[in-house]
């Protein structure tokens, strides 16, 4: 048998947690969220795809609702920019309803859809130039916002060229600057890196952090665990139109016992942790398959003391591991199954 | 705003400009199509006098009776026959000058009179023409069948009429053939009158079917008719399928999301509707422009009255590009929608008269249904305004059309609103 002890598992947080508190800006306005979800439902003929979500962000704070595709995010970011009415529910934003005052909400907010919603046949700055004057900019607003934005986006030296003639990544980033040319304050982004190379990725999540940095409360959906764990400051996991668990990394993390998880290898065929005596107040079983026994230890204890029980148990264990949990291992938790599958 | 949204989709159509140009030349085509098979020009505007050559190669009376027939009266007014010899003729033919060359073989009288073989009169057809020498092939068809009449009844006495013609029969017997003639018609009479067959005038065939002409103007007072009244059918029938087609472009937008992007940023979709709709009928205009306008070169036809006309246009091109809006609100799958579209437009085509005349549909649509057409509305006014009608009420149709189109785009509107709501089309 081989013995592995390795702290593996999540990329460290680009920004610490004790961000959020320190910085002066967002201590003023902690107590004000700039969107605020509250048990916002809606239903498609027999599928319920958004059941009783809710959550806040608030400024400066990229909130990030992570769930595998069909999980209700797309939806639930439909909703609250006024593309589909909930069928139950509010959505405020910066304090007030949004049906109350829907355009008033809309100059708050910019929105960036998955799909590319961009005219192919435009060059980038007619495409920025249009949707600034769409929201409202006057032409002269709109022509140096977008040469702003432009420089940004590092694609000043394509701004001429049609857009049909840009690689992904740089049209997903014309497709985020679409959303900000009226400096919105509130950020809607649903799963604005799909489909692209990593080098565009990073490019994409640095402009983010960038926007956050400048006060922009940011709501990020995707189903990739690292731009969750990397790029937000709290996360909610939704599966099935239900937000299962919210907070902070290390707050999700706490669920499964603590800072690690150890993953036992064996053959589970003709055994199940109930029937060894005494396992269940000691772990918590995260996940188990035929090969594989996830657990999390209960209580602060030693992991060499954790390490000693589970090589104790009546299996004969090949191969155990220590990690530090990821948010995969929350998922697995939470529903059962890997949010890769 | 608007003046935004239309910039926007302007620089698209530059940008992209094939399906625009199709949509452009199509029209264009079928104009230049109509015009090489009627000939190319025609100086009347309408078909046009038949220019064909004749040679007479008998040289007879019966020979100078066919040659005068052809070239009196109503016959005149159509045909143009040219007399020469056969080389000139070839000649002619050969540098399309003439539609056909008609020839009176030698004997032809003769033969006719004696039936000692059967005649035959020869037709050679341009082949750089198509209408003309078909027109030319009927009325030849129908003279000879007369030939044939005349032969069976008159056989027994063609001895007699052939020295008539050579001058060796006295006058007595001329009058007695004659009466024997009026005796024969005399026993046909009740055959021939009234006649089997008979033909009367049409008149003006753009009032509502079924009612009674309202103005004194006649379809045969204009020059024109014929083609004014084909191409005004055919614009309106034209404008339908760009309208359907430039309405498509709602579905790349919806394809897109930028439809959806607009709706983040703004909370009436009336403007993005309206830029659509305007952008659809500067189009519809342009292209009506090419086919009333390039057609009326093509075929010299003088517009009656281009203002009305420009009018009429205006508010048919409003309805179209609202229905088509309206029709994309309904239809949400886009494969199926240019099915249902095209069905739309010839429906709204045909029953409303554009393809061919109202009158010659079933009684039951001429009655009932085609009133109801707006498509129908559109051409029954352009075409009383061609043929000179005092009382065409185009004014009065103008702006139920126009009416008619901003009820359709508040439905457009009003069903894209509830679909996005409704999450139809997220």
């Amino acid at each position: 048998m081989t013995l592995f002890l390795i702290l593996e598992g999540t990329v460290p947080n680009t920004y610490p947690q004790s961000f959020l508190v320190k910085s002066p800006c967002l201590t003023t306005m902690a107590g004000m969220s700039l969107l605020r979800v509250e048990r916002l439902s809606k239903t498609f003929g027999a599928i319920r795809a958004v059941d009783s979500v809710s959550f806040e962000v608030r400024p400066g704070e990229i909130y990030g609702l992570l769930g595998p595709n069909g999980a209700g995010k797309t939806t639930t970011i439909s909703m609250i920019c006024g593309l589909l009415k909930p069928d139950a529910g509010e959505v405020w934003v910066a304090g007030a309803g949004f049906w109350s005052d829907p355009q008033k909400a809309k100059r708050i907010m910019g929105v960036v859809p998955q799909e590319l919603a961009i005219y192919e046949e435009l060059s980038g700055r007619e495409n920025l130039e249009f949707w600034g004057r769409m929201a409202g900019l006057t032409p002269r607003d709109a022509r140096s916002r977008a040469a702003e934005l432009l420089e940004a986006l590092t694609l000043t030296d394509r701004a001429k060229d049609a857009v049909n003639t840009y690689s992904g990544g740089m049209k997903r980033r014309i497709n985020l600057g679409c959303a900000l040319l009226h400096r919105p304050q509130l950020l809607l982004l649903d799963e604005p890196t799909v489909g692209i190379d990593p080098q565009a990725r990073l490019n994409i999540l640095e402009f983010i952090r960038n926007l956050r940095a400048s006060g922009t409360a940011i709501l990020y959906t995707t189903h990739y665990l690292e731009e969750a764990e990397t790029l937000c400051q709290r996360i909610g996991i939704i599966d099935h139109g239900r937000v299962l668990a919210e907070g902070t990394l290390s707050e999700l993390q706490e669920r499964l016992g603590g800072d690690r998880v150890f993953v036992l290898e064996a053959d589970f065929k003709n055994t199940s942790p109930d029937a060894w005596d005494g396992f269940h107040k000691r772990f918590r079983v995260i996940q188990k398959s035929e090969r594989q026994l996830v657990v999390a230890a209960i209580g602060a204890r030693d992991p060499s003391e954790c390490l000693k029980d589970l090589l104790d148990l009546p299996v004969h264990a090949e191969n155990v591991t220590l990690k530090r949990p990821s948010l995969n291992d929350v998922f697995l938790q939470l529903t059962g199954r890997e949010l890769r599958e | 705003m608007l003046r935004v949204l239309l910039a926007k989709d302007l620089r698209r159509a530059r940008r992209n400009p094939l399906p625009w140009l199709i949509n452009l030349i199509v029209p264009l085509a079928l104009t230049a199509l109509i015009g090489l098979v009627f000939g190319g020009h025609s100086d009347s505007g309408a078909l046009g006098r038949i220019r064909f050559a004749v040679v007479d190669e008998d040289k007879t009376p019966l020979s100078d009776f066919l040659r005068g027939a052809a070239s009196q009266r109503e016959g005149a007014k159509y045909l143009e026959p040219v007399f020469m010899e056969r080389e000139d003729a070839f000649r002619e033919i050969n540098a399309n000058e003439i539609s056909a060359v008609l020839i009176i073989p030698t004997n032809f009288m003769s033969n006719y009179l004696t039936a000692r073989e059967a005649v035959s009169l020869e037709l050679i057809k341009n082949p750089a023409e198509s209408i003309h020498p078909a027109v030319l092939e009927e009325l030849l068809g129908a003279a000879v069948t007369a030939l044939n009449a005349v032969s069976r009844n008159f056989n027994s006495e063609f001895p007699a009429w052939q020295a008539v013609v050579e001058g060796k029969e006295d006058y007595h017997k001329v009058s007695i053939l004659i009466e024997r003639a009026g005796d024969k018609f005399k026993t046909a009479r009740k055959y021939l009158n009234p006649p089997l067959v008979s033909y009367e005038k049409e008149a003006p065939s753009v009032k509502p079917p079924g009612a009674a002409a309202k103005n004194g103007a006649s379809k045969a007072d204009s020059d024109n008719g014929l083609f004014a009244f084909l191409l005004i059918g055919m614009s309106a029938m034209f404008l339908l399928f760009i309208a359907g087609n430039a309405m498509t472009d709602l579905f790349r937008e919806l394809r897109q999301r930028t439809f959806e992007r607009y709706q983040t940023l703004r909370g009436s979709l009336a403007p993005f509707l309206a830029g659509k709709f305007v952008f659809t009928v500067v189009m519809l205009l342009l292209c009506s422009g090419i086919m009333l306008g390039g057609g009326g070169l093509i075929f010299r036809i003088h517009w009656q009255q281009p203002l009305a006309l420009v009018t009429l246009i205006a508010g048919y091109a409003c309805f179209t590009a609202a229905l088509f809006a309206l029709l994309v609100a309904l239809v949400p799958d886009e494969r199926r929608a240019a099915v249902f579209y095209n069905l739309t437009g010839m429906g709204l085509g045909l029953v409303g008269g554009c393809a061919f005349p109202a009158q010659q549909l079933p009684t039951f649509l001429r009655e009932h249904v085609t009133p109801l057409m707006p498509s129908y509305w559109f051409v029954n006014a352009a075409r009383n305004l061609q043929d000179g009608g005092t009382d065409t009420g185009w004014g009065w149709v103008a702006f139920k059309l126009t009416a008619l189109s901003v009820v359709l785009i508040a439905l457009a509107a009003i069903l894209f609103r509830r679909k996005f709501q409704t999450g139809s089309r997220a």
